[in-house]
């Protein structure tokens, strides 16, 4: 077990919450329900949770624009998670993130760089807790 | 990051209201992504449709619009969620529609052309090689960078918007030649391609590729700009590939070693088994559909003529839906040239300034689409709410015509 990982802050804020991982490509476009929080990408591996409050993780972004746009109105319906974790920059959690912020004044940090093999450590429902702007994730005891 | 004397009058208001949510926006993600600065673009490509952008997304381009927003370049649109001619007929209600009408209003109060169109590059929207530019619409970005030989990031919705009224973007990504280089080869040996092969390639390129640029080798010379399209908004449907590297098309690679600069990278071959686990995960169902998609991304007025000659003498089955999605621009030169005639003696429709992967298909009542489209297939699938079969124009064709 490896308590803590460093990735690259990108977006600020701090949070904590359960952790959401997934090992695959993950998108909001077409595959969370906003009015809902749930995820329905039949391709996910975690299709059939919330991705509400959590602390979501995925390696990469995939598919279409329009990711950000999906975040934003789950955001505006208050079902967004509370950070998001990625390998790769996923630019619309960025994009994402920086309009909740502009736009509904809420914080949803984020956090790249952290490869899928170190953070697959973590178990879905593990609580993690967070900070946007060093880029440390901690899992807490 | 470093913004000059004129940005930052537009970040403390002196430029107005839009401009100053837009940078804020820009510089934001910018100092996310590790940007330096803020770079002119030439031409910008947004999202308006209100299936993906939700009553958030009308709130924000009414925001930059009502704000004074205007597009500072030659700025074109993707799709709408309905037919901005024909909605009524396609079934489509009041409501929803009024929300669409209110993104379309807010974009031609900003100035863009009305395109409503997800291949702008073979319509209205033309930077030369070289130039930056920052597009949304995720098969669009892979067909600059790879074929154009433009230089742009997949800008997502709000960002776009942003970008087009700034006329800037920040430099990140795949604006820095460091960043374009190949970093894994992907080699075709497949003769014979057909219209599935090559969104079927596309996707597994995409899977496969990671953070990775791609190079693909093998391609017959006779490959078109169509077939390239679809291969790429397959690519961009399964994974976050902005570029791929087509060896003698691509600008600056006319080898796979010019892609790769030489390095040496991870080699995977694309082998008639690995197409067809493809499609045997995107094809959920056999039998005769509700719907039948073609033009995910829009149909050149050429694919519609290949279209009208396949459907030549046949009648569209009972009960069994076909549209055809095209821009309105091939959509009239269609109509002008009885292309448009031709489709539809067989029962099928056209459909113009919307596509089938941002329409309410649940609401309009389909429960089954069958396409050729990898990308839609990938995002009617995600939804989990439509099921979705995969194969060939050909094969669709004879499935569901008599």
């Amino acid at each position: 077990m490896n308590p803590e990982m460093k990735g690259r802050g990108l977006v600020a804020g701090s949070a904590h919450g359960e952790a959401l991982v997934s090992q695959k490509a993950f998108t909001f476009a077409h595959g969370v329900d906003p009015s809902t929080g749930v995820v329905t990408d039949v391709r996910s591996d975690v299709r059939g949770s919330n991705v509400k409050g959590k602390v979501l993780f995925y390696p990469f972004g995939k598919g279409s624009t329009t990711a950000s746009s999906w975040f934003l109105e789950a955001v505006r319906l208050g079902n967004n998670p509370a950070a998001i974790v990625t390998e790769g920059v996923d630019l619309s959690a960025v994009i994402g993130s920086v309009m909740a912020r502009l736009i509904y004044g809420r914080q949803i940090p984020v956090v790249s760089g952290i490869p899928r093999a170190a953070y697959g450590v973590l178990k879905s429902g593990t609580r993690v807790s967070l900070d946007g702007e060093s880029g440390k994730v901690i899992e807490e005891r | 990051m470093h913004l000059d004397s004129a940005q930052e009058r537009m970040m403390r208001g002196e430029v107005g209201e839009a401009k100053q949510f837009a940078i804020e926006i820009a510089t934001k993600v910018g100092d996310a992504v590790g940007a330096d600065e803020l770079v002119p673009i030439k031409s910008a490509h947004v999202l308006a449709h209100y299936s993906s952008l939700h009553d958030a997304g009308v709130e924000v381009l009414e925001r930059f619009a009502d704000s004074g927003g205007k597009f500072a370049v030659p700025t074109s649109v993707d799709p709408a969620s309905i037919d901005l001619q024909h909605w009524r007929s396609f079934g489509i209600t009041e409501d929803y529609a009024r929300q669409q009408f209110r993104l379309c209003d807010a974009y031609a109060k900003m100035g863009g052309m009305r395109c409503w169109t997800c291949v702008q590059y073979q319509v209205c929207n033309f930077p030369k090689e070289g130039e930056t530019v920052a597009w949304a619409e995720s098969s669009a970005v892979v067909f600059a960078n790879s074929v154009m030989g433009c230089k742009s990031n997949k800008i997502t919705a709000g960002m776009d918007v942003a970008c087009a009224v700034l006329g800037l973007t920040p430099r990140f990504g795949m604006l820095l030649e460091e960043n374009r280089r190949a970093g894994v080869v992907f080699r075709l040996g497949l003769k014979g391609l057909t219209d599935l092969d090559y969104r079927s390639i596309g996707y597994f390129i995409g899977r496969g590729a990671g953070a990775r640029v791609p190079v693909l080798s093998g391609l017959p010379p006779s490959v078109t700009s169509d077939q390239i399209k679809h291969l790429g908004a397959g690519a961009a449907a399964a994974g976050p590939v902005t570029m791929i590297h087509f060896p003698g098309i691509t600008p600056g690679s006319k080898t796979v070693i010019d892609a790769t600069g030489g390095e040496t990278v991870e080699e995977i071959e694309i082998t008639r088994s690995a197409l067809g686990e493809i499609e045997a995960d995107l094809n959920q169902f056999s039998g005769l559909p509700d719907l039948v998609a073609f033009g995910v991304p829009h149909l050149s007025v050429n694919e519609l003529g290949e279209l009208a000659g396949m459907l030549e003498g046949r009648k569209l089955r009972k009960g069994v839906r076909m549209y055809a999605y095209t821009s309105s621009q091939a959509y009239d030169m269609a109509e002008r040239t009885g292309i448009a005639e031709a489709i539809e003696q067989s029962g099928a429709r056209l459909s113009h300034s919307t596509d089938a992967e941002i329409s309410p298909l649940k609401a309009l009542g389909f429960r089954t689409v069958l396409t050729n489209s990898a990308k839609l297939a990938e995002i009617v699938s995600s939804e989990g709410e439509v099921k979705v079969g995969y194969a060939t124009q050909r094969e669709i064709i004879e499935r569901v015509t008599g």
